[in-house]
């Protein structure tokens, strides 16, 4: 596939069709859009309770209509002024990006070895490491504190990080796709003097974009939003991540829900438009086309 | 195509993908350089664990910047600095946010390894847990015998053991209907037709209800709260959980039989709703205020809410109706500041809980009349607290008034149920409200569970 | 640019194998030494803060631990105690229910949005975040705006129901229906994450099969069956096993649950896990909460060997 095939293709698929794109679309394709359109309504419906919410006041805020009383933007300056919010944001940034970074080089060079290379024992490693995906971080908070504890690993980011970098999930996914990428492919590649290092970083890796975009999202979802293990190590307020902060502005009988919607429409926003930037590669088909 | 094509084709396309790839994630290079500034991190750790060091006491709490109420933390504030400026051992407030403090799990992770706070708030229901594991440290050798005859004995009972102080309370939370006064009046009712009766509630209850508001709600979700606000109807009509001479549980009883069937009744009719809006029951704001329900049963903290966060809105305050032949009981609850046994110094920990909140001094006595007062509206667990506060006016009208006169005085303090207990009543309560199980039969296999357990139990009294 | 220059140019981190093949080391054993050194720093990881403390937890299932500090040794009494624990075994029937429908119900929801998102139609990026929105709101917020739905006589949905003169449905306060509202917002919640793995799985089968079944005059929904569904298997059976397991397990399921019933009413959606995590940080009994928590991997564990045993390891080949 060339450059130009490519941008093309990303181009009329991402919705910045151009007009006459529009209207040469084949009218199933209209019946399509409007279908999925009113479905994608309905999903984000509930969530324009959030929206119009961190407009309203804290007297407003529990009323059904979805137009606030009275407009406000008190709350966003609430809580960027009140509490150092950016410090969380900039946290949770911090944390999140360095963690997928680092996860997705790692769970994708395991993943590459449990596909495509032979050796004994795969299954069982790879069993072995599914079965650590079975707990969930409640069931082994104790122990896990125990442990950071002794490596150091409280009140720093270390502790935020280290631990959020390894889970079989990414390894898991990764594998799974790593299964269906063709193995003509490699042994091309061996033919033509690749190592296993070289194949797996001048092949594995780039034909895995779509599945590592995904991945990313998801990977930077999770630390950006991680909440217990975070409120668990740390007690210094400056290491404070973005939902602890969220957290904050509820009380023992009654929640600022004003503040509190605010300040989650203000953290949805940077994970919503990483979303919206790799759902792109999502779509760049990067099977060898013509290859069989 | 051939293989070898194949490969050059698909070398091509990867290098020229490959190098976008590197652009948009910055490179994996970034993950070893971070990899390997890591320890560079972890230099921050020192002795900044929860237990702190010997120089410096860890406080838990969760009243933090944020919260409705401003002044709130910042009492806790000025009390910190108030004692750091006076002593050499500093005391560092620790923020904690409130729903894991209280139902979560760090305080629980710290103490399971050994870092638990030096101070902490504990209410009622948990402290026979901590007694129990014994991380309370005896705090009455710090604490003069004027001020623990000041010390309100009704509060204190479930914070001792054995004649000896673990917990010196803040507040004292009493319970109470809050009724709409814009609702009474579209019914046409007024402040004389506050009911006195169970059945004369269940009444007013039906007339207040409309297609859009119930009459009254009660707490819906299951937890310690629940159970909290539901003791009352039990104890009005002679029943209790844990009969503290027999060691038996008096759950299977006509008091709590009835109790159970009362919140059955008001939601089997329409009267009470199966959820709440906002936080639940205590937030008066999302439920009374939003007009979800004519009355609400809540705590006297709504005050201080309603002052905050609805100054406009028109409300008044009942205290508890009874049953046929009942007496009048309310519950209070209230969190205690305690001090780690296993902490870092106990002996500085103690003093500072005793110096807080349970001195003569009258910087002692302020704080606590600017708590209960200013910052929340509260009864005070000390008579001294109370006189200067009454003194100051915070109890000569409105609401707080009546929580003063009418309502206080039924008060029982938070029973301390360890929580297999808590977790028999929650069931019954849960079963008969929301499921429509039979009361008598709901309290008999609760009572059975509760005497299970009461046989093997070996702690510190249950009150 | 060529790719020679581009291969010479790496600094590749991690080299297996720097030059050409050593005399004497098999390319057998060249692949073994690679695979361990492409494995090494994930399973160290893995092994250190996930492998531990799964360990440690274990252990603590042969103890009756307080969480202060006071252990005593009861051999297999809470594995007893597990089998006559009506809660426990109740909880674990909710959780079944919960895994019967969500399960399905989240596969079939997601595979369904990713056909449809995957299609050339305008506009698809911005429709693909909307799908995905919900996942990056804090739960919370989740469990507070759906109040607004299905809050009992003015929820929006009870006010529909209300002109239809259908009134009294309590949504979530009911306990046959709790269960099943919960459900649905849990597939609300994830099916945008399942949507994208789904996308990417599609994305990974090459055009030419359809272009083939296209000549072969298969309609769409021949071409579904024929072509997408064999060929999405690895996707379709990673997205099985992480949803039984995010079912069992908890994470989204159990944050949901505690904002939107805490387990309520009357224990209607009390998952396993939930009644685990209760026992350990409520009522102070690690020793058991570990127990029930290594019982309940255990059967996860035997499930997963089964389906990776039938699945021929999740590849669908004989290899």
């Amino acid at each position: 596939m060339s450059l130009t095939d490519r941008a093309v293709e990303t181009r009329s698929s991402h919705g910045s069709a151009s007009r006459s794109g529009f209207t040469r679309l084949h009218p199933k394709k209209w019946l399509l859009f409007f279908v999925t359109a009113l479905l994608a309504v309905l999903t984000v419906f509930p969530l324009l309770w959030m929206l119009s919410s961190s407009f309203k006041g804290l007297n407003d805020v529990n009323s059904l209509s979805l137009i606030p009383a009275a407009p406000t933007l008190a709350n966003f300056v609430y809580v960027f002024t009140e509490v150092p919010f950016l410090t969380y944001m900039f946290n949770s940034f911090f944390v999140a990006t360095v963690v997928t970074v680092g996860a997705l080089f790692f769970h994708s060079m395991a993943a590459y070895a449990l596909s495509w290379l032979r050796f004994p024992g795969r299954n069982v490693i790879f069993l072995a490491i599914f079965s650590t995906f079975l707990v969930s971080l409640p069931v082994i908070l104790v122990p896990l504190f125990i442990l950071a504890k002794f490596l150091g690993l409280l009140n720093n980011f270390g502790g935020l990080i280290i631990p959020a970098l390894f889970n079989a999930f990414g390894i898991f996914l990764l594998r799974q796709f790593y299964l269906g990428i063709p193995k003509e492919l490699g042994e091309a590649a061996t033919l033509d003097g690749c190592n296993y290092w070289q194949t797996y970083w001048h092949l594995i890796l780039p034909l895995s974009r779509p599945v590592l975009s995904a991945l990313a999202v998801f990977f930077f979802l999770a630390n950006w939003n991680s909440f217990l293990w975070p409120l668990t190590i740390t007690n210094d307020q400056n290491l404070w991540m973005v939902q602890i902060g969220i957290a904050n502005f509820q009380n023992q009988y009654a929640g600022s829900w004003n503040y509190i919607m605010a300040a989650s429409v203000v953290a949805a926003i940077p994970t919503l438009m990483l979303f919206f930037f790799f759902q792109r590669q999502l779509v760049t088909s990067i099977k060898a086309s013509g290859f069989k | 195509m051939d293989a070898e094509q194949s490969l050059s084709h698909a070398i091509e396309k990867t290098s020229l993908s490959r190098r976008s790839f590197m652009k948009r994630t910055g490179a994996a290079g970034l993950a070893t350089l971070s990899a390997a500034s890591i320890p560079a991190f972890l230099s921050a750790c020192g002795s900044s664990g929860g237990g702190g060091s010997s120089s410096t006491l860890s406080f838990w709490q969760f009243y933090g910047p944020g919260g409705t109420v401003k002044g709130q933390s910042q009492w806790f504030v000025d009390l910190a600095a108030a004692w750091n400026k006076q002593n050499k051992t500093q005391v560092k407030l620790q923020y904690v946010p409130t729903n894991d403090y209280i139902s979560g799990s760090k305080l629980q992770t710290a103490f399971a390894s050994g870092q638990g706070p030096d101070i902490f708030l504990l209410s009622p229901g948990d402290f026979l847990r901590y007694y129990n594991g014994g991380v309370l440290q005896d705090l009455t050798p710090y604490i003069d015998s004027t001020a623990q005859q000041d010390l309100v004995a009704g509060v204190m009972g479930t914070r001792m053991v054995n004649g000896k102080i673990y917990g010196v309370p803040m507040e004292v939370e009493p319970m109470a209907f809050y009724y709409s006064v814009d609702a009474f009046d579209k019914a046409g009712l007024n402040e004389n037709d506050i009911p006195t009766t169970w059945e004369g509630l269940l009444e007013l209850g039906a007339k207040l209800k409309t297609s859009k508001r119930y009459g009254i709600t009660f707490e819906t979700g299951p937890g310690y709260y629940q159970n909290f606000t539901w003791y009352p109807f039990m104890w009005q009509g002679g029943g209790d959980a844990v009969d503290s001479t027999t060691k038996k549980s008096g759950f299977n009883s006509p008091g709590a039989i009835q109790a159970l069937q009362f919140w059955q009744d008001a939601v089997k009719r329409g009267i009470a709703p199966r959820t709440l809006q906002g936080t639940g029951g205590g937030d008066i704001i999302a439920n009374l205020v939003g007009g979800y329900t004519a009355i609400q049963n809540t705590g006297i903290w709504s005050v201080a809410d309603l002052k905050a966060n609805a100054p406009d809105f028109k409300y008044g305050v009942f205290k508890l109706p009874v049953p046929t032949g009942g007496t009048y009981k309310t519950v209070a609850g209230g969190w205690a500041f305690v001090a780690n046994a296993r902490g870092s110094n106990p002996e500085e920990a103690a003093k500072f809980c005793a110096w807080a909140l349970a001195s003569m001094q009258p910087d002692s006595i302020q704080r606590g009349v600017d708590w209960i007062s200013k910052v929340k509206s509260d009864v005070g667990p000390r008579t001294s607290v109370m006189d200067k506060a009454t003194q100051d006016g915070a109890f000569s009208t409105g609401a707080l008034k009546t929580f003063k006169e009418d309502v206080f005085p039924g008060a029982r303090g938070e029973p301390r149920y360890p929580a297999p207990v808590y977790k028999a009543i929650s069931d019954a309560i849960q079963a008969c409200m929301l499921n429509g199980a039979n009361p008598a039969q709901q309290a008999a296999t609760a009572a059975q569970a509760i005497d299970t357990y009461l046989a093997s139990y070996s702690g510190a009294p249950i009150l | 640019m060529t790719s020679g220059s581009l291969i010479a140019k790496e600094q590749a981190p991690i080299q297996p194998r720097k030059d050409p093949p050593k005399r004497g080391l098999s390319r057998k054993h060249r692949e073994w030494i690679a695979a361990a050194l492409f494995l090494t720093p994930d399973l160290i990881g893995l092994f250190i803060f996930l492998g531990i403390p799964m360990l440690m937890s274990l252990l603590l299932g042969f103890f009756s631990a307080d969480g202060f500090g006071n252990f005593t040794f009861v051999g297999f009494g809470n594995y007893v105690q597990m089998f006559s624990d009506a809660q426990f075994m109740n909880s674990l029937r909710t959780t079944l229910l919960y895994i019967v429908a969500f399960v399905p119900g989240l596969f079939i929801t997601s595979l369904l949005l990713a056909l449809l998102v995957k299609q050339k139609i305008p506009f698809v990026g911005v429709l693909r975040s909307m799908f995905f929105v919900p996942n990056v709101i804090s739960l919370v917020v989740v469990g507070f705006v759906w109040k607004f739905i299905l809050i009992d006589k003015i929820g929006l949905l009870n006010q529909i129901l209300q002109s239809a003169g259908i009134s009294g449905i309590s949504w979530l306060g009911d306990p046959n229906l709790a269960l099943w509202s919960v459900i649905a917002i849990t597939i609300w919640f994830s099916m945008g994450y399942y949507m994208i793995i789904f996308l990417a799985g599609l994305q990974e089968i090459s055009p030419e099969f359809y272009e083939a079944s296209m000549l072969d005059g298969a309609n769409a929904w021949q071409t579904f069956w024929k072509v997408t569904w064999p060929l999405l298997r690895p996707t379709s059976f990673f997205v099985l096993l992480v949803s039984l397991v995010s079912a069992v397990a908890g994470s989204q399921g159990f944050d949901l649950i505690y904002v939107m019933t805490r387990g309520g009413p009357a224990n209607a959606t009390e998952l396993g896990i939930f009644y685990i995590y209760e026992q350990a940080f409520q009522f102070n009994n690690y020793g058991y909460a570990a127990a029930m928590a290594s019982f309940v991997v255990a059967i996860l564990l035997v499930a997963t060997i089964i389906m990776f045993a039938v699945t021929k390891g999740g590849s669908f080949e004989s290899d």
